[in-house]
C-alpha cells in the first residue's frame, strides 16, 4: 500500500465517520460538525489526487470548497438558532413536523 | 339547356336557405312575411315551371332519358361515387306531382299558416322537403335516392313535430322517423347487396343487367324483399304502418303534401323504379302484392270506424298505398304509378278540404262534433264531395279509372292475380266507398251537431285556401283521361293477362262502379239522418267496433313486445350494470387504487432527518457496489 | 537510527498526523458535550493542515487554518456557548438509528476500501509541489468562471442571512 492509498483510506475513513457521525448523533450542532468532518474528508482525497496529477484543478476545487462550507455554515447556524428558538431544543427528532 | 335537373333539385334548397337564414332577421320588418310568402312559393313554382321545361325536352326526344351530373362524391378505391340526376318518363310523372302538387299546396300555406309564429320556420321546412324529395325522384343511383330518402324523414320529422311545444307532437314525429329507419335497415342491406353483386348503384344499369340476365349470382327475391322493406316502412305498410296516423299531429298541409301526395309514395316509386329487378323477382313480387292487400284491407277496416277527420284520411291513406303496392306486386307497374297521380289529386284535396273544415271550426278535427257544414262552407263542401267521390271510384272521376284498372290486373295479371287478391281488393273498394262516403256525410250533410260557439264562428277559408282546393277537385276529375299506363309502357310494360279471361273485363268494370255506388247507398243508408243508426250498429257489434276503433291494438302490442324489453335492457343492463358497476366502477376503482398506493408510498416521510441520512448512506453504498461490479 | 528517523521524517509526520486525524474523528462520535466534539474537530482540522503541509500544497494549509478553523469553527464554537441549553440530548447521545448507522458506514467503508484495494483510480506520476504562484494564475485564468459563481453564491449567502436577520427581528417585533 503505497503513500497515496493510505492517505485516500483516511479521506474515505473521515468521509465514512461524518456520515454516520450524521445517522448516530442526535444533537443539531454535532450533526452539523459531522458534515464538516465530510467535507474535510473530500478536502483530503482532491488534494492528494491534485498532488498526483499535478494540475491546478484539484486545488482550485479545494478552495472552492473552503468557501463553499464557509458560507453554508454561515446560514446553517443561524437556521439552527430559529429553530432552536421556536422548539427551545436542540434534539433533532423534535423537528419531524414534515412527516407525511 | 344544362344543369336543368341540378336546378330543379336546388332551387327549392336555395329556398330553404334563404328562409331558414335571413327571415328571422327580417320578422320584425313589415316586409319579413311577404319575403318568406314570395321565395317560399316562387322557388316550388318555378321548379315546376322547369320540370314541365323537362318534360318538353323529354317528349322532343322520344323518351331518351336525360342524364345529369353533377358532383362526384367520393372516389374509393377505383370506384367513384357520383351525385348524378335521372330524367326519364318515370322521373318526369313522379317530378311534376312532387313540384306540381308541392307547389299549391305551398300556396294553401299562405293562408291556413298565416297567423302561425314560426311562419317562416314552415315554409323553410318545406322547401327543403321539397328539394329532398326531388334529390329522390330525380337520382340515377340508389345512393342519391337514399339521401333524399333520408332528407324526407328528416323534413316529416321537423315537420310532424312543427308545433313542438306539446309534448306528443314531438313524440308523433320522433314515431314517424324511428319507424322509417327500421325499415331503412333492409333498405340499406339490399343496397349492399346490390352493390356488391354489380359494382354499381346507378338504378338504370342495375335493371338493365337484371333485364338482360346479366345478373349473377345473387337473388333478385333477397334484394327485392330488402329494398321492400325500406319501401314499406317509408309508404306504411305493414308492419310499419304505425307512423302515419299519429302523424296527423303536424299541421295540415303537411300531411297534405307529406304523408298523402308525395313522401308515402316514394316506397312505391322505388319499387316501379326497380321494375327490372322485380320482374325477375316473382317471391318478392308475391310478397309485395300480399302486404299491399292485407294493408289495404285492414286499414280500410280501422277507417270505417275512426272519428277524428284526419285519422280517417290517413288509414285511408294507408289503405290506397296498399293498392299502389298490389298492383307493382302484379307486374302492372305503370298502373301503380297512375294511382299515385290519382291519389296524389284526390288525396291531396281532401287533406286540404279537410284542413279547410277544421280552419273554419277554429281548430275542432272530431266529427261527432260537425255537421251541416255543408251550406256554411259550399266551396269547400263541393270539392270535398267531388274529391270523395274520385276516391270511392265512381266514373268518370280520376280515380275510378285507376282503380279500375288495379281491380282489373289483380284479377287477370299472369305474374301473380288470382280471383282471390280481386275479392279482398274488391271488399276493401266497398269499405273505402263507404267510410268516405260516411265522413262526408257526418262532416257535411247530416244535421249539425256542432257546439254553440263554433257553430257561430263557421267561415269559408280565403282565395288562398279554395282556390287550391277548386284546382285539386278539377284535377281529382278529369285527371284519369290522361293514358299514363300506356305513357308509362315503354319504360315499365303493362302486365301480361291471358287471352282466356279478357271476356272478364266488362263484367269486372260493371262490377268496380256498383261496388263504387253500393258504397254511397250504404252510407247513405247508414247516415243518411243522422247518427242514430250508427249508433245502434255499433252497441250491436260493440267488440269488433272497440277492436277497431283501437287500431287491432297494434300499438300497444308493439309497446309490450318490443319497447319495453327495450328499455329494461337499457336501464338494468346497459345503465345499471354496464355503465355504472363496469365502467364507472372500474374508473373509480383505479382512482382508489392509486390514492391507497400513496398513502402506502408517503410513509416513507417519517421526518425523521437521521432515518434520510440512512437513505443517502444506503444509497450511494449501493451504487458504489453496483458500479465496482462492473468496474 | 537517528538519521534514519530524519530521514523519513515525512512519512513517520505523515503517519502520526494521519492517526491522530482519524482518532480525533473518531472521538468526535462518542464524546458527549458539543463543545468536546468541536475540539476533537478543530485538532482533525489542524492535523489535516498538517497533512497538507507535508504534501506539498502550503497555501492550502494554510487556507485550511485560516477558513476551517479560525472562522468556521470559532463561529460553531460561538454558537454552541451561546445556545448551551441544558438538553436531553446530552445525556442520550445517539439516535434511535445507531445500530443501522453503524453497520452502513462499516459497509460503506468496506466498498471504498475495496475500491483502493483494486486500485480503481489513476495510479500517481510523480510527486509534485506547486506553489502559490502557479495556483493563483491558473485559478483566474482556466477557472475564472467558477471564481465568479463563488462570488455569486457568497452574495446569495449574504440575502440569506440577511432575511434570517429579518425573521429573527419580526419574532421579537
Amino acid at each position: 500500500m503505497d503513500k497515496t492509498q493510505l492517505l485516500l483510506l483516511l479521506a474515505v475513513a473521515l468521509f465514512a465517520l461524518g456520515l454516520v457521525g450524521v445517522i448516530v448523533r442526535r444533537n443539531l450542532l454535532v450533526m452539523l460538525m459531522c458534515m464538516e468532518l465530510m467535507l474535510n474528508g473530500v478536502n483530503l482525497s482532491l488534494v492528494t489526487f491534485a498532488q498526483q496529477t499535478g494540475t491546478a484543478a484539484g486545488a482550485v476545487l479545494v478552495f472552492l470548497i473552503f468557501v463553499v462550507a464557509a458560507a453554508e455554515i454561515a446560514i446553517a447556524i443561524p437556521i439552527v438558532l430559529v429553530l432552536v428558538r421556536r422548539k427551545r431544543t436542540l434534539e433533532a427528532d423534535a423537528f419531524a413536523d414534515l412527516k407525511g | 339547356m344544362t344543369h336543368l335537373l341540378t336546378l330543379i333539385v336546388v332551387l327549392p334548397l336555395l329556398g330553404a336557405v334563404l328562409n331558414g337564414f335571413f327571415a328571422t332577421q327580417l320578422r320584425s320588418t313589415p316586409f319579413g312575411k311577404p319575403f318568406v310568402t314570395v321565395v317560399g312559393c316562387a322557388l316550388p313554382i318555378l321548379s315546376f315551371l322547369l320540370v314541365v321545361r323537362g318534360f318538353l325536352e323529354l317528349s322532343a326526344t322520344g323518351g331518351m332519358p336525360l342524364i345529369e351530373t353533377a358532383y362526384t362524391w367520393a372516389r374509393i378505391g377505383g370506384r367513384s361515387f357520383e351525385i348524378a340526376f335521372y330524367f326519364d318518363r318515370l322521373s318526369a310523372v313522379m317530378a311534376l306531382i312532387v313540384t306540381g302538387v308541392g307547389s299549391v299546396i305551398h300556396i294553401y300555406s299562405i293562408g291556413y299558416m298565416h297567423d302561425d309564429k314560426s311562419y317562416a320556420r314552415f315554409f323553410a321546412y318545406l322547401n327543403l322537403f321539397l328539394f329532398f324529395m326531388l334529390s329522390l325522384v330525380l337520382g340515377r343511383s340508389l345512393l342519391v335516392l337514399f339521401v333524399g330518402w333520408e332528407g324526407v324523414g328528416l323534413a316529416s320529422y321537423l315537420l310532424v313535430g312543427f308545433w313542438f311545444d306539446d309534448p306528443a307532437n314531438a313524440a308523433a314525429g320522433k314515431k314517424a322517423f324511428i319507424t322509417n329507419r327500421i325499415g331503412d335497415a333492409g333498405f340499406l342491406l339490399g343496397m349492399f347487396l346490390l352493390y356488391w353483386a354489380f359494382g354499381t348503384l346507378d338504378m338504370d344499369k342495375i335493371n338493365a343487367a337484371f333485364t338482360s340476365g346479366a345478373a349473377p349470382m345473387i337473388s333478385a327475391s333477397l334484394a327485392g324483399v330488402l329494398l321492400f322493406i325500406g319501401a314499406s316502412g317509408k309508404s306504411a305498410q305493414i308492419p310499419l304502418h304505425v307512423w302515419l296516423p299519429d302523424a296527423m299531429a303536424g299541421p295540415t298541409p303537411v300531411s297534405a303534401l307529406i304523408h298523402a301526395a308525395t313522401m308515402v309514395t316514394a316506397g312505391v316509386y322505388l319499387v316501379a323504379r326497380m321494375s327490372g329487378l322485380y320482374l325477375q323477382a316473382p317471391e318478392a313480387s308475391m310478397v309485395v302484392a300480399v302486404i299491399g292487400a292485407a294493408t289495404a284491407f285492414f286499414a280500410a277496416t280501422i277507417a270505417v270506424t275512426q272519428s277524428d277527420i284526419k285519422k280517417v284520411l290517413a288509414y285511408s291513406t294507408v289503405s290506397q298505398l296498399g293498392f299502389m303496392f298490389v298492383a307493382l306486386g302484379v307486374g302492372a307497374y305503370g298502373v301503380g304509378i297512375f294511382h299515385v297521380y290519382t291519389h296524389a289529386f284526390f288525396k291531396a284535396c281532401l287533406f286540404l278540404g279537410a284542413g279547410s273544415v277544421i280552419h273554419a271550426l277554429g281548430g275542432e278535427q272530431d266529427i261527432r262534433k260537425m255537421g251541416g257544414l255543408a251550406k256554411k262552407i259550399p266551396v269547400t263542401f263541393s270539392t270535398f264531395a267531388i274529391a270523395t267521390a274520385a276516391i270511392a271510384g265512381i266514373p268518370p272521376l280520376a280515380g275510378f279509372w285507376s282503380k279500375d284498372e288495379i281491380l282489373w290486373n289483380a284479377f287477370a295479371s299472369s305474374a301473380g292475380g288470382s280471383p282471390v287478391l280481386w275479392a279482398v281488393m274488391a271488399a276493401t273498394a266497398l269499405m273505402t266507398a263507404f267510410y268516405m262516403f260516411r265522413l262526408l256525410w257526418l262532416v257535411f250533410l247530416t244535421p249539425s251537431r256542432m257546439e254553440p260557439k263554433v257553430a257561430h264562428h263557421v267561415h269559408e277559408s280565403p282565395l288562398s285556401m279554395t282556390g287550391v282546393l277548386m284546382i285539386l277537385a278539377a284535377l281529382s276529375a278529369v285527371g284519369g283521361f290522361v293514358a299514363l299506363p300506356h305513357f308509362l309502357e315503354p319504360l315499365l310494360p303493362m302486365a301480361k293477362t291471358p287471352e282466356a279471361l279478357h271476356h272478364f273485363e266488362m263484367p269486372l268494370l260493371i262490377l268496380s262502379v256498383a261496388i263504387a255506388l253500393a258504397g254511397l247507398a250504404g252510407a247513405w243508408f247508414v247516415y243518411g239522418g243522422g247518427t242514430e243508426r250508427s249508433a245502434r250498429l255499433a252497441a250491436r257489434f260493440a267488440s269488433l267496433h272497440r277492436t277497431l276503433y283501437n287500431k287491432y291494438f297494434v300499438d300497444e302490442a308493439y309497446d309490450h313486445l318490443i319497447g319495453r324489453p327495450l328499455v329494461w335492457l337499457s336501464d338494468r343492463v346497459f345503465l345499471n350494470l354496464g355503465d355504472r358497476v363496469v365502467l364507472d366502477g372500474s374508473l373509480n376503482g383505479l382512482a382508489r387504487l392509486a390514492q391507497r398506493t400513496a398513502g402506502v408510498f408517503s410513509r416513507v416521510q417519517t421526518g425523521n432527518l437521521h432515518l434520510y441520512a440512512l437513505f443517502v448512506l444506503a444509497g450511494s453504498i449501493a451504487v458504489l457496489a453496483w458500479s465496482f461490479r462492473h468496474g | 537510527m537517528i538519521e534514519h528517523l530524519l530521514q523519513n521524517l515525512d512519512a513517520l509526520l505523515l503517519a502520526v498526523f494521519g492517526v491522530s486525524a482519524l482518532v480525533a474523528a473518531a472521538l468526535m462520535l462518542v464524546l458527549r458535550h458539543p463543545m468536546q466534539v468541536a475540539m476533537a474537530l478543530i485538532s482533525t482540522m489542524v492535523f489535516l493542515g498538517g497533512i497538507y503541509g507535508l504534501l506539498g500544497v502550503h497555501f492550502i494549509a494554510a487556507f485550511q487554518v485560516l477558513i476551517y478553523v479560525s472562522a468556521v469553527m470559532v463561529f460553531m464554537v460561538y454558537v454552541i456557548m451561546l445556545l448551551d441549553v441544558r438538553d436531553p440530548s446530552f445525556t442520550r447521545r445517539f439516535s434511535t438509528l445507531l445500530v443501522p448507522g453503524t453497520v452502513g458506514g462499516v459497509l460503506l467503508l468496506a466498498v471504498l476500501a475495496y475500491a483502493l484495494w483494486r486500485g480503481l483510480y489513476a495510479p500517481a506520476s510523480t510527486t509534485v509541489s506547486f506553489g502559490l504562484q502557479q495556483f493563483s494564475i491558473a485559478f483566474l485564468n482556466e477557472y475564472w468562471l467558477h471564481f465568479e459563481l463563488t462570488s455569486v453564491l457568497l452574495v446569495a449567502a449574504v440575502v440569506a442571512a440577511l432575511a434570517v436577520i429579518k425573521l429573527t427581528r419580526k419574532k421579537h417585533g
